[in-house]
């Protein structure tokens, strides 16, 4: 694929992914910091969703071998460090790496911000990866999935936790009804009520 | 529909795993998102220091391979799709979202810029520690059932609660 043609398939994609993460307000930093103090779940609604219709896609997609799958490494120290880090910042930023642009785009001015420091922390990163490559962080067990561990073909594991997150999903939305989870603009804020802005 | 100001999460979180099909399909890879700021990130810093693409790191994240270019554009495009969103359902958001004057106790934008840039930092610097944030090791390592992108999620999890859990209750 060209550099052009796979730009074009991208800002496509993107805009897409734009309009989905805007109309599920998950970009909002209300959800993202009430996810983190558990007031709010709409974030894990969205991302269990996500992560579900993935897995049905691709048990698909892979069950009939049109595509080979691309997990990650298994790099745990990196995994759980790194984790942890970038939990961190979510909170401090009230947005992920993706939903930041969600945010520029919606006309959240700190998320300017966010995004200049998360090029800065990439290049900080870029800096010492040569160093930190060599230390705990670069040691792992390869690109392991669960389905290889349990010696099942991934596309029957793949559709029995999409199931299994299905069930989750129903009893959250019993739990708590996404429409309550809205907040006084639409945008996971349930402080007293303010003039529109 | 696409007037509405909010979707059901559910519906929204379909559309969105509904895009790995063109990503493994037309790009053979998943979704992602954070590899795109080291391939902005190391463009830009090559005008101040051109000898950054001396990391192999660095410079296999610039390099003309479509993958880093096309999630550069996803990325991009998320802004866009944002914002025609918004301006079609008429939604007006504040330069700074209401939640931040109660979860930091101050109302000054200095405060939260400063904040936001110091998140923004330190979340990428995890994600690429990591290999991977939200979208690549959440929505598309745990649907390929990857063992170390579930143990990163868990990990993202642990770290945003204990963060939260300093701020002030929303």
């Amino acid at each position: 694929m060209s550099i052009l043609t796979a730009v074009v398939v991208g800002l496509a994609m993107g805009s897409i992914f734009g309009f989905a993460l805007e109309k599920s307000r998950v970009f909002e930093p209300g959800m993202i910091v009430g996810q983190m103090q558990m007031r709010n779940f709409i974030m894990l609604k969205v991302f269990l969703t996500a992560v579900a219709t993935g897995a049905v896609v691709l048990a698909v997609l892979n069950g009939f071998g049109f595509v080979k799958l691309a997990p990650k490494a298994a790099l745990y120290y990196a995994d759980i460090i790194g984790g942890v880090i970038l939990g961190v910042g979510i909170t401090l930023a009230g947005a992920c790496p993706g939903t930041t642009l969600a945010q520029v785009g919606a006309g959240y001015r700190d998320a300017l911000f966010t995004l200049v420091g998360g090029l800065c922390g990439a290049v900080a990163y870029t800096y010492a990866q040569p160093i930190l490559s060599k230390t705990i962080l670069g040691q792992g067990d390869g690109k392991i999935i669960f389905t290889d561990l349990l010696g099942m073909p991934y596309w029957i594991g793949a559709l029995i936790f999409a199931a299994a997150l299905v069930v989750i999903l129903v009893m959250l939305e019993k739990w708590r009804p996404w429409r309550a989870e809205l907040g006084n603009d639409v945008d996971g804020d349930f402080g007293p009520a303010r003039p529109k802005a | 529909m696409l007037t509405q100001k909010a979707w059901s999460p559910y519906f929204a979180g379909i559309v969105i795993g509904l895009l790995q099909i063109p990503a493994f399909l037309m790009v053979e890879t998943a979704l992602g998102a954070s590899s795109s700021y080291v391939t902005v990130g190391v463009w830009l810093t090559g005008f101040f220091d051109p000898s950054i693409t001396n990391i192999a790191y660095a410079a296999s994240h610039v390099s003309a391979a479509a993958k880093n270019w096309w999630q550069v554009a996803l990325v991009g495009g998320i802004a866009v799709g944002a914002f025609v969103s918004m301006k079609i359902s008429a939604a007006r958001r504040p330069a700074i979202s209401p939640i931040w004057a109660r979860a930091i106790g101050t109302a000054s934008p200095n405060a939260r810029y400063a904040m936001a840039f110091v998140g923004g930092f330190v979340m990428l610097f995890g994600a690429r520690i990591a290999d991977g944030c939200t979208s690549g090791h959440g929505i598309s390592g745990m649907a390929q059932l990857s063992v170390g992108s579930t143990v990163a999620v868990a990990a993202m999890f642990a770290g945003g609660i204990a963060a939260a859990m300093l701020l002030k209750r929303i």
